[in-house]
């Protein structure tokens, strides 16, 4: 740390005459509830988790910064691009606990690479690279990052043994130490398949999902489905775990794929939702009259019989609302959760002709939309678009408000989000 | 047994809010209980995050010491605050809790002479020892069979930030721009640390679930293993 940095921190807290402590139970809306820092107004980064292309610039995985605020000169506009120097499937993110780093990894390998945005949010930096998972675990393809406090669980999808769907989760403090390994549970009616995680630290409850191991993901879409055995090999369950002690404790029966967990965000709620990939389904996790947790389908998404692939969820602040993204079908759905137990689509629209990850504000007026899945899943041809889109939700439409080109840009597939703002910068760095 | 009565009093606490010199400050709606039943301790591990950081502090009688003084062979309960801090889920949430635990410890002898509390402030500019003794009222002050709660501040920021970047304590500056005058605010989320007699951090609690009943258990865990490495040196010897 400089002398100028430090006369700055004294400054900051010199000069404090109003000090408030900001307890915050939950980020905006998709973010484990342990980030501390919010950004409830008007972001100014989208962070792009980019798989490489061969031929298509350096045909690396990158981090792509894209400016969102619609006051900025150069809004829309790529600001800045951090090559990972090789192509890894490059897929999900996640934010530590204090919203310093940024974690991100491929499904085809076992590295994780750790960006600083804390230091300059609009130019992200590649500090670390965290290659152990494999050796440590005998896991394969970490995709979620979930902050705890001081920690990051991250949940893979496959196994080194055999590169099928039994698989579990590693446990790393915030500076990249291997703490544990937990594996998914193959007993009372697991299946040991692994995807998405979510806690609920009210109570004590981790939640985790499946989905298929790195013999499926990495195969053509097309030769997978015409094989009869690979499709039997998906994940069909969710795990109730003990968070604290990380134990599971109740295998709940979801079949289809259960991927991307959301709790709700309201304090008075205490229940989860996803989506089912295969079978198309909306399945609500929640507690029964004698505080047994319990998986009920709810809701449909689409025509199932056409498998339009539901791929990624979101919900609004309040627990009110989910944004549902179907990749087929390149369509938007926002459902009305005001009633959980049966949610009621109200509008959708095609927003491309593939779509995958999808993103809001924290006060649910924008909302980003990517288009990748995976390399060998995404459509070929004029299909293959890659691209991130910014959207005005006014309650009744979805109004696209700029796009990039990821392949015009020769940047790749657009896949993962995450929000970032200016204000974050951290203290130390100077701001 | 020790622990259940630690346990019976800390239900009753749940109950009582907190007097002293700081009452205003400090008092609050009751402690929650958790809304599950937690692990029994020993039952789970708690992993070794990082090692806790060192520097130098002041103690409320102004001398300057090296915080591994306060972070090594006891379990130590660490937060850091600053005097000024109102918001109830935040620094008062802390103090509340650690009192509710002094009284739960005093009460069960098999934990006596094991913990100690620290109390770090991280607004060096306001909180100076004096302020820190004052903040602190009789809780400074070890009673017969209970536990030494230090207060503990920094001369400067030069002294603090390397304290708060190693322990991954947010601080930042917001601004409050809702009334007529832009005000600069110090924001920061709750975070209470458990650290080990090797100095190594082992639970970091937040809002979330900083619940007496859940620390005493963590407490209770860290002895278990500290009583299981001994029998596992004995039996080698």
């Amino acid at each position: 740390m400089n002398h100028n940095s430090l006369v700055r921190i004294v400054g900051v807290l010199t000069a404090t005459c109003l000090a408030f402590t900001h307890a915050v139970r939950a980020d905006e809306t998709c973010n484990s509830p342990y980030i501390s820092k919010l950004i409830k107004g008007q972001e100014d980064y989208v962070y792009v988790w980019t798989l490489g292309v061969d031929g298509m610039g350096d045909g690396f995985d990158k981090l792509v910064t894209v400016d969102v605020n619609p006051k900025s000169k150069s809004y829309g506009k790529v600001l800045h691009s951090v090559s990972t120097g090789t192509r890894a499937e490059a897929h999900h993110m996640g934010f530590t606990d204090d919203r310093r780093q940024l974690w991100a990894g491929g499904l085809s390998e076992n590295r994780i690479w750790v960006f600083d945005i804390a230091t300059d949010p609009a130019q992200p930096k590649l500090v670390k690279t965290i290659g152990d998972l494999g050796d440590k675990s005998g896991y394969l393809g970490p995709h979620t990052y979930y902050a705890l406090p001081g920690r990051m669980l991250v949940q893979a999808l496959s196994n080194t043994r055999d590169k099928g769907g039994v698989t579990g989760m590693v446990l790393y403090s915030n500076q990249g130490k291997y703490l544990a390994s937990y594996a998914m549970p193959t007993g009372g009616g697991g299946d040991g398949y692994g995807y998405d995680l979510a806690v609920n630290p009210k109570k004590n409850v981790l939640l985790t999902s499946s989905f298929t191991g790195y013999a499926n993901y990495m195969r053509p879409l097309g030769d997978l489905i015409k094989d009869g055995e690979a499709m039997k090999k998906f994940g069909n369950t969710m795990v109730v775990w003990d968070l604290k002690a990380v134990k599971p404790v109740k295998t709940l029966a979801v079949p289809g794929a259960p991927l991307e967990i959301r709790w709700s965000l309201n304090p008075k709620h205490n229940w989860a939702i996803t989506a089912t990939a295969l079978t198309s389904k909306l399945w609500l996790v929640r507690q029964d009259a004698k505080g047994d947790w319990q998986a009920k389908e709810v809701g449909t998404i689409g025509d199932p019989a056409k498998i339009p692939l539901p791929v990624d969820i979101s919900i609004t602040r309040d627990g009110k609302g989910l944004w549902v993204n179907t990749f087929m079908d390149g369509k938007t759905r926002y459902f009305d959760l005001a009633r959980p137990e049966t949610p009621r689509q109200t509008y959708e629209k095609v927003t491309g002709k593939q779509v995958n990850m999808i993103s809001q504000s924290w006060d649910g007026k924008r909302v980003y939309i990517t288009s990748s899945l995976l390399a060998n899943w995404d459509k070929g041809g004029a299909d293959n678009e890659q691209f991130l889109r910014g959207f005005a939700w006014n309650g009744k439409d979805l109004t696209q408000a700029f796009e990039v080109d990821f392949a015009r840009e020769k940047l790749g597939r657009a896949h993962h989000m995450k929000l970032g703002s200016k204000a974050l910068r951290s203290a130390a760095a100077g701001g | 047994m020790s622990a259940l009565r630690a346990l019976a009093l800390l239900a009753a606490l749940g109950c009582a809010q907190t007097s002293g010199a700081h009452k205003g400050v400090h008092a609050g709606a009751p402690l929650a209980e958790p809304d599950f039943v937690p692990p029994a301790p020993g039952s789970y591990t708690l992993h070794r995050i990082m090692a806790a950081p060192d520097g130098k502090v002041l103690g409320t009688d102004g001398r300057p010491q090296s915080l591994s003084r306060f972070t090594r062979d006891q379990i130590t309960l660490l937060g850091f605050i600053y005097t000024t801090c109102a918001d109830p889920e935040g620094c008062p949430l802390a103090y509340r809790v650690f009192d509710a635990l002094k009284d739960a410890i005093a009460a069960a002898p098999k934990l006596h002479g094991k913990v100690r509390f620290v109390t770090l402030s991280f607004d060096p500019a306001r909180d100076s020892p004096e302020v820190m003794r004052q903040y602190a009222g009789s809780r400074a002050v070890e009673k017969k069979g209970g536990l030494r709660w230090y207060f503990l501040t920094t001369a400067s920021a030069r002294e603090l930030m390397p304290l708060v970047e190693g322990f991954g304590q947010d601080v930042r500056v917001t601004y409050d721009r809702s009334g007529a005058r832009r005000k600069r605010e110090l924001s920061h989320v709750l975070k209470v640390f458990l650290i080990d007699r090797q100095g190594d951090v082992r639970e970091i609690y937040t809002s979330t679930f900083l619940y007496p009943r859940l620390v005493l258990n963590d407490i209770e865990t860290l002895l278990l293993e500290e009583a299981g490495e001994r029998h596992g040196a004995a039996i080698l010897k």
